[in-house]
């Protein structure tokens, strides 16, 4: 579903991505997790072309996003996508937050898209905040939002940026429930997080980063209990120590 | 002699109106083309494309460090020189509307930036074209800032298309010139062309003010 082969990228002089090489299949559900500015972040904000690639070849559900001719908005349509700061639209409500890509992107007709905005909201647990505005939703309900809107285009993939780290504690759990369930469904997910919880529980394969390489990748289990790698143990020593 | 200058002004009323209509034409047509093309190139202004963006900003710079009255002047008396003959009105026209056209593209090129660069990426994220973005997640919300200034400027526009007298055009301030030949008492005479201006003036200011209010309470709603 998602190939990176030799991806390299620089900001400046800062190398983000080294000689990055990963396979996400249909239906993998894959945790990043990293030190601050290992380039976690850019990794996944690569595969929708956020940022763009410099070298190496990047293929995404079979169509090559490193090539500059490619038409992005045929892949983007197919790739949820979620911030750490929700970055809903806060001149629309909840249901117009959902609705607006597929009916002017996937040209979904406005009448059929609001019943499924409405369904898709239920699914997230806010069946009942169809007409409310970003602002008067508490984190926990924007971020649920943000999710229905990516889940409102009928993605293939949805990709995770941090999602849960601008949350209060108590709203965490709501989220990572409908993440859990949305991995257990059988979508193909990429989770920027450090939620070990949600990487244990859903995860195939954790891959860990640092300085922009791909230090170790390992099922969850085996990357908790017995990490190859020195860094990758720092790494665990210190967000597992509380 | 104050009563008679008085009755003269009164009989001159008509004379006034047609000044003032000529006002309202100028700034007007001004106005509209002017909100036109300062939409447009605002949005340019906050463009990808760096060449149009300096190229605007250099213009609008060139606009704003030069005197009104030397810009109708120039549109006036020295573009006939190399060949583009224009009367008076139109000269007027175009010298307002590229004013109005400067100010508005900042205001406008400073709406759109203000809005977070997190919306961009959404919008980009969820594969809505660049128009798309902009008519319907940037420029709606970059309209909060920019509608109260706008207003504020169409208040500018209308006093500062007092200038254009000065190339014949009959408007109210050329009106009031030509007045004040016939009837020396200034304070009466210009009194009544700072009335009319101020009647249209007025309402564009409390217009201004409501939007400014409610802009403010949108805005931390949000």
């Amino acid at each position: 579903m998602i190939f990176f082969k030799n991806v390299n990228k620089w900001f400046g002089d800062l190398h983000v991505l080294n000689n990055i090489n990963l396979e996400v299949e249909k239906g993998e559900v894959v945790v990043v997790c990293g030190p601050s500015g290992s380039g976690k972040s850019t990794l996944i904000r690569c595969i929708n072309r956020l940022e763009p690639i410099q070298e190496g070849e990047l293929i995404v559900d079979d169509m090559k996003v490193h090539d500059k001719k490619t038409n992005m908005t045929q892949i983007r349509a197919e790739i949820g996508f979620i911030f750490q700061s929700f970055n809903l639209y806060p001149h629309m409500t909840a249901l117009g937050n959902v609705t607006i890509a597929p009916i002017k992107v996937r040209k979904f007709k406005k009448e059929e898209t609001e019943k499924l905005g409405r369904q898709t909201l239920e699914r997230v647990g806010l069946g009942g905040k169809a007409g409310a505005y970003p602002a008067q939703l508490s984190g926990g309900q924007q971020q649920r939002v943000a999710i229905a809107r990516g889940l409102c285009m009928r993605p293939k993939i949805m990709l995770f940026d941090e999602p849960t780290s601008a949350l209060d504690p108590e709203m965490i759990n709501e989220v990572l429930d409908v993440m859990v369930d949305l991995a257990k469904e059988g979508m193909t997910m990429i989770v920027v997080t450090h939620e070990m919880g949600f990487a244990r529980e859903v995860a195939k394969r954790v891959v860990f980063m640092d300085e922009g390489k791909i230090i170790e990748i390992a099922p969850p289990k085996e990357f908790f209990t017995k990490p190859k790698s020195d860094r990758a143990k720092l790494f665990l020593s210190k967000i597992l120590t509380h | 002699m104050w009563s008679f200058y008085f009755s003269e002004l009164i009989h001159s009323l008509p004379f006034f109106f047609k000044g003032l209509w000529m006002t309202v034409a100028v700034s007007g047509l001004s106005l509209i083309m002017g909100t036109i093309i300062g939409f447009t190139w605002g949005i340019m202004r906050a463009g990808s494309n760096k060449i149009l963006r300096s190229l605007i900003g250099a213009w609008v710079d060139l606009i704003r460090g030069t005197p009104f009255l030397v810009q109708v002047f120039i549109v006036f008396f020295i573009l006939p020189g190399i060949g583009i003959e224009l009367e008076a009105f139109p000269a007027a026209v175009i010298a307002l509307t590229n004013l109005a056209a400067c100010f508005i593209c900042e205001i406008v090129a400073g709406g759109i930036l203000a809005v977070s660069s997190g919306q961009r990426e959404a919008a980009t994220a969820s594969g809505l074209s660049a128009y798309q973005q902009l008519r319907y997640i940037i420029l709606p919300q970059a309209m909060r800032t920019i509608l109260p200034p706008l207003v504020g400027q169409y208040v500018l526009l209308v006093k500062d298309s007092s200038v254009v007298s000065a190339i014949g055009v009959v408007d109210v301030t050329r009106v009031g010139w030509l007045t004040v030949q016939r009837i020396p008492e200034g304070i009466m005479v210009f009194g009544l062309v700072g009335i009319l201006y101020f009647a249209i003036c007025y309402p564009l200011i409390n217009l201004s003010n409501i939007l400014e209010r409610r802009m403010t309470v949108v805005a931390t709603r949000l």
